[in-house]
């Protein structure tokens, strides 16, 4: 298992060097000149490349590729070419919200999208079953930034329960809680339309099973062939499906936060890529590529806890 | 238990007490965070917007107004100039207070402010002061300006706009780099917190020299989504809002109860520059053609009567040194065709342009596409992005630009940046002259050393009519800026313009009920 991990821990290591690499090169290619995105379109030539001088943009990449991984290796991101604030600590400052709308997300797509899903295999081809097709259907076929305008009309100005700004209105647990209802939602029902489909889908397989017929046929309750029985050997692909998909839903959060104005890594990267924040798409790329190489480890462990013939070497 | 949890859900469902009302001012700004915070770096409106608030200068534009006609004395009290206009004294108020505690303004932290805004190693708007030879403290609350040369409009680098604005040397030496994130001014509001991504929090200054504000804290929250911001405009969360230049935004926010919205100066204006050096438009008679080929009349109808102006001249409206008498190009596809006929192209011409994906200016090029198509005049439109849009047009690969923009109000900033030959793009002190105009130079330099303003005005309406007569460009419409807020908050003034492009909240401003 320690081996394991290790091995998996090395592998993300490089992983990380090539992303940085990558994405170091990429970014520098894209169009557009950091300077005027900072200076304006009324700068001078000479205030531009003074200014490109500062940001040591005027030296051959390759040094500049240097200094940026010898900063990463001593926790050294630089600061954001546009606010001035160091990277580190912008993305620190907006990490924790992303995490908590993903975590909410997530176990609310958990909560509703396996027992639907279970609930639809159970039924299949009756009623039960054609509203969940139906449903998460309608789930992943519907833009994130629609459900999202209709949630705040209905919700925020029709009803009024909720704020139509989700951030920053206290900071209390009621508050934060009231903060985070409409985006998790909105966030949320994608995820369970997604865990539905591949629960009923894994379900159907296992509920043909051999085992299943014999338990049947010894009286066992059907609840619990269903819940005890078959749900465990169903889990394996809907674990590797949220693995997936976590990573997915980092990423759809942006319009997320954007329309329902959370605080969060995909406001971040959206401003740093309009305004050509080479240092600031940097940082964001060294966090996605750790949440999306631990993501995935936790899901390979996740295996072996739910499965034990499964093990690591 | 019943209980607890009603009160728990009561309390988990109940909106809006978070948004005090009577002192408190909640603001929304199109923008997803702040950027610099340093009113001598800030560039982009919403940052300029944020500013505006906390910031004095030497003079000022009477708030809601946007004409350098209007300035009136701020920290300075008044002002003299020697004849030869190059040596400019002015009095400074003795009771101007440094947010905090960074001390008070004398005449030694306007020169430490003034040779900041002019050092290019800090500032981004050093070249607006080159002509500066020296700023001088000749008394202890009494500033000297020395110019190398006479320029359009000294006062107008006095007002608290970009380099104008004057910092406290003692908090900008204190702070370092910190400054670009706690900005210290003497305005009436001050900064009080930043969060990420949410807002800036702004309370009122106790000591500000024109008395405590009203309005005692101001957050302004930055919200990029243009359909979340109205919401939470409608919703009553905020109560002012930052709007979109579209002629639908105006008609559905009128509908909320209660708001009022702000058409207000200095507009951005919409043109078509024509490449003169690049064939078929180095000829006259095709530059005539398509600027017969566009109605300005179907743009503004096009664009929302409420929210553009036609623009006449390659000067906006509003500015000082605007002229509406210069040639004019009326509308007729009859007489565009005939002038293509004579230049050689009876089946008419194709012209190229760059263009960016913003939707806003990419309607606005296939509007005129359109109307151009009805002359034979075939524009074909390339779409980059953003970035690579500006990129282009600056290495002169376009043969039509389309370009919107909003300037200091002064003629000589538009004439020099889009129409002087200094400005051409692709050349060393290139800025933004797409057109290679270059048949008012003569006009735009006499103008920029006149101590005579009328005569000043004169060559500026010269070299309006010049450049309409050679057709360097259309002027297409000015989109105006919007801004709507609730009809409870009384700015205290009537506004029709605002520099810094957010609506002047001062000391002024308050809540009717």
């Amino acid at each position: 298992m320690t081996a394991f991990v290790l091995k998996r821990l090395g592998f993300a290591a490089i992983t990380l060097f090539a992303v940085l690499t990558i994405v170091f090169f990429i970014v520098r290619v894209l169009p557009g000149d950091p300077a005027m995105a900072i200076l304006g379109d009324q700068a001078s030539q000479s205030a531009l490349e003074a200014l490109r001088v500062r940001l040591g943009l005027d030296v051959p990449l390759y040094q500049q590729y240097f200094v940026f991984l010898g900063g990463v290796v001593v926790g050294d991101w630089g600061v954001s070419m546009v606010s001035g604030r160091p990277v580190i600590e912008e993305i620190l400052k907006v990490l924790p919200a992303t995490i908590e709308l993903t975590v909410a997300s997530l176990i609310l797509g958990i909560v509703v999208g396996v027992p639907i899903g279970v609930w639809s295999a159970v039924r299949r081809n009756k009623l039960p079953d054609y509203l969940a097709r139906i449903g998460s259907l309608l789930g992943l076929s519907f833009p994130a930034f629609v459900s999202a305008v209709l949630l705040l009309l209905f919700f925020s100005i029709h009803l009024r329960w909720f704020p139509v700004i989700s951030s920053g209105q206290g900071s209390g647990l009621a508050d934060r809680l009231r903060d985070l209802a409409l985006p998790a939602i909105n966030l949320g029902l994608i995820m369970a339309a997604y865990i539905t489909r591949v629960t009923r889908s894994a379900m159907l397989e296992v509920l043909n099973q051999d085992y299943v017929r014999t338990a049947r046929a010894k009286g066992l309750a059907f609840a619990i062939i269903v819940w005890r029985h078959c749900l465990r050997n169903a889990l394996i692909p809907v674990v590797t499906v949220v693995g997936l998909y976590l990573g997915i839903l980092i990423g759809n959060s942006v319009l997320t936060e954007i329309v329902f104005n959370r605080p969060g890594l995909g406001k971040l990267i959206v401003g740093a890529l309009n305004q050509r924040d080479y240092t600031m798409l940097q940082g964001m790329m060294v966090i996605y590529t750790l949440i999306v190489v631990l993501v995935n480890l936790i899901t390979d462990l996740t295996y072996g806890l739910i499965d034990p013939r499964i093990k690591y070497s | 238990m019943k209980t607890g949890l009603g009160i728990a859900l009561a309390a988990l469902l109940a909106t809006g007490q978070a948004y005090a009302a009577g002192t408190t001012l909640n603001v929304g700004m199109a923008s997803a965070d702040a950027g610099k915070l340093d009113p001598h770096v800030a560039t982009s409106t919403p940052d300029k917007g944020l500013l505006h608030w906390m910031f004095n200068g030497l003079v000022r534009i009477k708030p809601g107004e946007a004409n350098p006609e209007f300035i009136e004395p701020d920290i300075a009290t008044s002002w003299t100039t020697s004849e030869d206009g190059l040596t400019w004294v002015f009095s400074l108020r003795d009771d101007v207070k440094c947010h905090g505690d960074y001390g008070t303004i004398d005449a030694e932290a306007v020169v430490y402010s003034l040779n900041r805004s002019a050092n290019a190693d800090i500032s981004a708007f050093a070249k607006d002061y080159a002509a500066f030879e020296s700023v001088e403290a000749t008394g202890p609350l009494e500033v000297t300006i020395k110019l190398k040369n006479k320029i359009p409009s000294l006062l107008g680098l006095l007002v608290p706009y970009h380099g104008g604005n004057i910092v406290c040397k003692d908090a900008v030496e204190a702070l370092g780099d910190e400054f670009q994130r706690t900005p210290i001014g003497t305005g009436p509001f001050m900064f009080a917190e930043y969060q990420p991504q949410q807002y800036v929090k702004l309370v009122a200054n106790p000591d500000y020299f024109r008395g405590e504000p009203k309005i005692k804290e101001i957050f302004y929250r930055y919200i990029p989504s243009d359909s979340s911001r109205d919401l939470a405009f409608q919703a009553g969360e905020v109560d002012m809002i930052y709007g979109k230049q579209e002629q639908t935004w105006v008609e559905r926010i009128k509908q909320v109860p209660g708001a009022v919205v702000s058409v207000m100066t200095p507009g951005e204006m919409s043109v078509i520059h024509l490449n003169m050096k690049m064939p078929p438009l180095d000829d006259l008679r095709v530059r005539q053609a398509v600027a017969h080929a566009i109605s300005r009349d179907a743009m503004v109808q096009f664009k929302g009567p409420d929210v553009t102006l036609a623009a006449l001249s390659p000067v906006p409206e509003g500015n000082l040194g605007f002229t509406d008498d210069v040639p004019i190009y009326e509308y007729s596809v009859e007489k565009a065709k005939a002038l293509l006929a004579e230049a050689g192209h009876p089946d008419g011409v194709t012209i190229k342009a760059i263009h960016t994906t913003l939707p806003g200016m990419l309607t606005t090029m296939e509007a005129i596409q359109a109307l151009l198509r009805e002359a034979s005049i075939n524009l074909e439109i390339e779409t980059v992005e953003h970035a690579t849009f500006h990129e282009q047009i600056r290495k002169d690969m376009s043969q039509v630009t389309h370009y919107a923009a909003a300037r200091f109000p002064v003629a000589d900033v538009y004439l020099s940046q889009f129409y002087h030959s200094a400005a051409i793009v692709g050349t060393p002190t290139a800025v933004a002259n797409f057109s290679h105009c270059a048949v008012a130079d003569a006009e735009i330099e006499a103008a920029r050393v006149e101590g005579d303003l009328q005569k000043q005005l004169e060559y500026w309406a010269e070299a309006q009519r010049k450049i309409m007569a050679e057709v360097c460009v259309v002027p297409i419409v000015q989109s105006m800026q919007l801004w709507a807020w609730k009809d409870t908050l009384d700015l205290g003034v009537e506004v029709n313009g605002s520099l810094n492009l957010s609506p002047p909240v001062t000391e002024a401003a308050s809540f009717s009920q």
